[in-house]
């Protein structure tokens, strides 16, 4: 019999699980494979559709939009899950700084700026309004990264900025440059001293320097800290295309976490089915190599994701499913009704608000109005109520609501397991 | 106004424009195509890619079959390299009519369209996924085309003899004096100058859009513009061009095609080629039908849908439009109204365009006073020259490593062509399109060819974003390489606008076909592309980036997809 079994091994599973490992639950995590740490940039956004102040506009959320995952668990519950997350990015030597009192806006690669919460500490000097001449630099060989159309945007928009390509140092490897490449090679000190010399004479009159963000897996601090040291200039990190580096080293830092407090992750395990008694949810069922395994357990937090990560399905009928325990799903417009004419219509298309709608212990709900099951708790972008993505709220939502998940799973039965 | 001569104008950049093209190059006369937006724009780069081998017609329309089976051979022979010789069946499905088999194959016998029966179980051993319950089979020369290439061959090898090819210029009105028809005057969409060109004979190849070009030199053709709808499915659910055994009908085919599998069509009026839609109702009637031929296809991966415009001449009232007669027609205005200097070459399919072109020429070549014959059906088309010298060099290219991959040998296109030359050349790194195998050579090479005004055409040349992944990671790397190209070199004096606007304008582009057929795994992409451009790059914030996403200019003629 588990304690605790969480399904889904993103950011929301991550922080429940940590939360129920902190508990001394021993949580598994069962996921079908990586979550969407891997896809994203690795920072928190809150909240990003007005210039407003993340607490600020919390504030006007949960009382406007009470189906919000926000308001199901109020604005103290996302304080305290971004407290909990920067301790323990920090006790990991990974720190994220930022927090509730204002976005920092970060360029991205295509020379956007964006509203961002918390970031890793490697990303801190990209911060604009922080004012100073940027260089922009990059690789011919990475396929991902261009520093002249960043900087040409950041131009636009009135950011002195300059971009240039740097020589890819003598390596072994002769071809086909990623991401994760890139970052085993400046994982190599005799690697970054080349860059930073070439960041030394590139850089101008420039205080800092962006870099796609792949500077090392393993001690990112270390290169930053180099490379500032060898160039002059300030060093940040801008998120590119996936696969993201400072999104593994989140999900690095987080299932370590959960490990050393007695949490483990089975990935691989995809959670087909369940069985309850009434109201209790009794037995997952889960697939790995095309055989089925049964798991009692004792809680269960569902945080398989959206559409994206997979937790909802949709079909050419317009039948739209969650995947693991098959909950009954909050959709509000048909078939028809599912996407905008525009892609990048600022509404967005409607489809993506679908998910499992949940009370305020985010149990998830039925059709009556009643929790499916006392003993589930939903979380993160597999919650109804709101497109987080086009929100720039999906990370927020996912640590918030995984953390307030796992907290309140914890605090489940606990009369009646002490009396066993 | 820029002012320019010649001797016959094309008017229209697909299949038949280009053949018409090549064909008066060939004969020593000179002339310039124009089109209103890029090279195979309109019918021939929405089409599903069968080369015909007549059988589709046998029965219902014989002439055409007849000369779809001539020149599929023709084709062939000249143009090997954009054709994949995958091969056809005829299935009867439980669903269809038995006696038809035996009208189809003495039809075929009548028509000249080459046919031979092959037990139901080769037919199975051939294609796996298709429905075990087929009753008989029969074995066709159809083939997969690349339209889009070959129509580049087309103009590439005409432009070696001298024409000259103008893509997005509109023609605004024709020149007519009493009788005579003298010249058209066009505008460049791109920078809105006004050309004037002369010439002594003007060629209406604009397809479904050849009734609008016929008015402005009031003259009066009656193009039945029916509506084509097709879905992609995300992979070669087949490798051999599959028919019903029945009277063509909606959705009775799948071509395999590059990468995908095509399901087609349906036939719908429409009464403007520039305005319409796909309905719900169609996708799920081909599907419906796609499941007679390959069962379980309707919970398969489907990339996207699009439709294209068939140009159907109506010289009477037909009741339906599948009655109306497949094959083409020639009108010539000066015997047919008394108006000299203008033919308008209408209907046909791209299997006869070269056929249609010959024909056109050998008018127009007439009333110029030439007698050089046509020499398009045994001058083969070479394929296009090396692109242009890339920014930076690759990293090799030794015919040695290339002579390991017998593949790369064969005249015909065939599937892993591309992944060969990628492994010969080992280069794996350059790849800017993963899905499609579009190396970073490939693209610029497009992107400086003349004419490219978007990523869009690029798409057309190099297969750009038409993969499962439909531009979620291709999109920001072709804008970005775009970006450098276009402002020579690394500096910033180059604004980024247009970066913004190719991009935007191409995830648009993307984004409307992928709505009819969104849903399970293509959604999931989808979202995944969306959380790329939205939160990664954030490209919705970036300047100019919403207001207008029309690239080259907001002029209705640039109709694109429906939506």
């Amino acid at each position: 019999m588990h304690e605790a079994i969480v399904i889904g091994a993103g950011l929301s599973g991550l922080m429940g699980a940590l939360a129920l490992a902190e508990a001394g639950l021993r949580p598994l995590v069962l996921a079908k494979g990586h979550g969407a740490t891997h896809w994203a940039s690795g920072t928190i956004d809150l909240w990003g559709m007005d210039e407003r102040s993340p607490r600020d506009a919390l504030r006007s959320i949960v009382i406007a939009r009470p189906e919000h995952p926000y308001a199901l668990i109020g604005v103290d519950a996302v304080a305290d899950a971004l407290a909990r997350f920067r301790a323990v990015t920090e006790a990991a030597r990974y720190p994220y700084v930022g927090g509730m009192d204002h976005s920092v806006l970060l360029p991205t690669a295509a020379g956007a700026l964006r509203p961002v919460a918390l970031l890793p500490i490697t990303m801190a000097a990209g911060d604009v309004r922080a004012g100073g001449e940027m260089v922009i630099a990059g690789f011919h060989e990475l396929r991902d990264f261009y520093p002249p159309l960043a900087a040409a945007n950041l131009v636009a928009q009135g950011i002195v900025a300059r971009g240039v390509y740097l020589q890819l140092p003598p390596v072994p490897r002769a071809r086909d440059f990623g991401p994760r490449t890139l970052a085993q090679l400046f994982d190599d000190p005799a690697f970054r001293k080349q860059i930073g010399r070439q960041l030394r004479q590139q850089r101008g009159s420039a205080t800092r320097i962006g870099l796609p963000a792949v500077l090392g897996l393993h001690d990112p601090l270390g290169v930053v800290a180099d490379l500032q040291l060898l160039s002059g200039a300030q060093v940040f990190e801008i998120p590119t295309l996936p696969p993201s580096i400072p999104g593994i080293r989140l999900f690095n830092v987080l299932r370590a976490a959960i490990e050393r407090s007695g949490g483990r992750l089975q990935i691989g395990s995809e959670v087909i089915r369940a069985e309850g008694a009434g109201r209790i949810l009794t037995t997952l069922f889960s697939e790995a190599a095309a055989r089925e395994q049964q798991h009692r357990v004792r809680r269960v937090l569902l945080a398989t994701g959206g559409i994206a990560g997979g937790g909802i399905r949709t079909d050419d009928a317009g039948l739209v499913r969650e995947t693991a325990l098959d909950l009954p799903v909050r959709m509000d417009v048909n078939h028809a009704g599912w996407f905008a004419p525009r892609f990048l219509d600022p509404g967005g298309h409607a489809i993506y608000a679908a998910g499992v709608a949940a009370d305020d212990r985010l149990r998830p709900l039925g059709v009556d109005g009643w929790p499916v099951y006392e003993n589930v708790a939903v979380a993160g972008a597999a919650l109804a109520g709101a497109d987080t993505l086009r929100e720039r709220s999906r990370t927020g939502v996912a640590i918030a609501t995984g953390w307030a998940a796992g907290r309140m799973l914890a605090a489940y039965g606990c009369d009646a397991t002490r009396s066993y | 106004m820029r002012t320019l001569t010649t001797d016959v104008l094309v008017i229209g950049g697909g299949a038949t424009g280009a053949g018409v093209l090549r064909d008066l190059a060939l004969r020593g006369i000179r002339c310039a195509l124009v089109e209103k937006g890029d090279l195979t724009h309109g019918t021939t780069g929405r089409y599903h890619g069968l080369l015909h081998s007549g059988g589709r017609y046998v029965v219902k329309d014989p002439q055409s079959a007849e000369e779809c089976a001539r020149e599929n051979e023709i084709l062939r022979r000249i143009m090997p390299h954009c054709i994949e010789d995958t091969g056809g069946l005829f299935v009867v499905t439980p669903a269809d009519d038995e006696s038809y088999a035996d009208r189809f194959v003495a039809a075929c016998r009548r028509t000249g369209v080459w046919v031979e029966e092959i037990a139901v179980s080769a037919a199975l051993r051939r294609e796996p996924l298709l429905n075990p319950r087929i009753s008989r089979a029969f074995a066709v020369r159809d083939g997969a085309a690349d339209s889009f290439l070959a129509t580049h061959a087309n103009t590439d090898d005409a432009r070696r003899y001298g024409a000259q090819v103008l893509t997005y210029h509109v023609v605004n009105g024709l020149e007519r004096v009493g009788d005579r028809i003298i010249g058209a005057v066009c505008e460049d969409l791109r920078s809105g100058e006004m050309v004037r060109i002369h010439c002594a004979a003007i060629v209406n190849a604009t397809g479904a859009w050849a009734g609008k070009i016929a008015a402005l030199a009031r003259l009066q053709v009656s193009v039945v513009a029916g509506k084509g709808t097709m879905v992609a499915m995300n992979h070669r659910i087949v490798n051999t061009v599959i028919n019903r055994c029945k009277m063509p009908d909606d959705g009775d085919i799948i071509v395999p095609i590059h990468t995908v599998a095509v399901l087609g069509t349906t036939d719908i009026y429409v009464p403007d080629p520039d305005v319409y839609s796909i309905t719900p109702e169609e996708i799920r009637l081909i599907l419906d039908e796609g499941e007679h031929l390959v069962p379980g296809v309707r919970r398969m991966r489907a990339l996207r849908a699009w439709a294209g415009v068939r140009p159907l001449y109506r010289e009477e009232d037909a009741t339906h439009d599948r009655d109306i007669p497949r094959t083409y027609r020639l009108l010539d205005h000066e015997v047919r109204d008394g108006v000299a200097g203008m033919v308008s070459i209408v209907g046909g399919k791209w299997t006869t365009y070269r056929l249609m072109a010959e024909e056109t020429v050998d008018v127009v070549a007439h009333r110029l006073g030439v007698t050089t014959p046509c020499r398009t059906a045994e001058l083969r088309i070479e394929a296009s020259a090396q692109p242009a010298a890339p920014l930076r060099p690759a990293i090799s290219h030794g015919s040695a490593a290339r002579a390991r991959f017998a593949i790369l040998a064969s005249p015909f296109y065939m599937p892993g062509h591309r992944l060969a030359e990628v492994e010969a050349d080992d280069s794996y790194g350059d790849l800017v399109c993963e899905c499609e195998l579009v190396t970073r050579e490939q693209l610029e090479a497009a992107i400086g060819s003349e004419g490219t005004a978007n990523l869009d055409d690029l798409r057309r040349d190099t297969r750009l974003g038409m993969g499962p992944c439909q531009g979620g990671f291709c999109t920001y790397r072709a804008a970005a390489i775009w970006h450098e190209r276009r402002s020579d070199g690394y500096g910033q004096a180059a604004g980024a606008a247009p970066a913004t606007r190719l991009l935007t304008h191409f995830l648009q582009e993307r984004w409307k076909g992928l709505t009819p057929t969104l849903w399970g795994d293509q959604l999931r992409q989808a979202r995944l592309d969306e959380l790329i451009y939205l939160e990664t790059l954030a490209v919705d914030r970036l300047p100019e980036a919403i207001p207008d996403e029309t690239i080259v200019t907001g002029h209705a003629a640039i109709a694109t997809e429906a939506g």
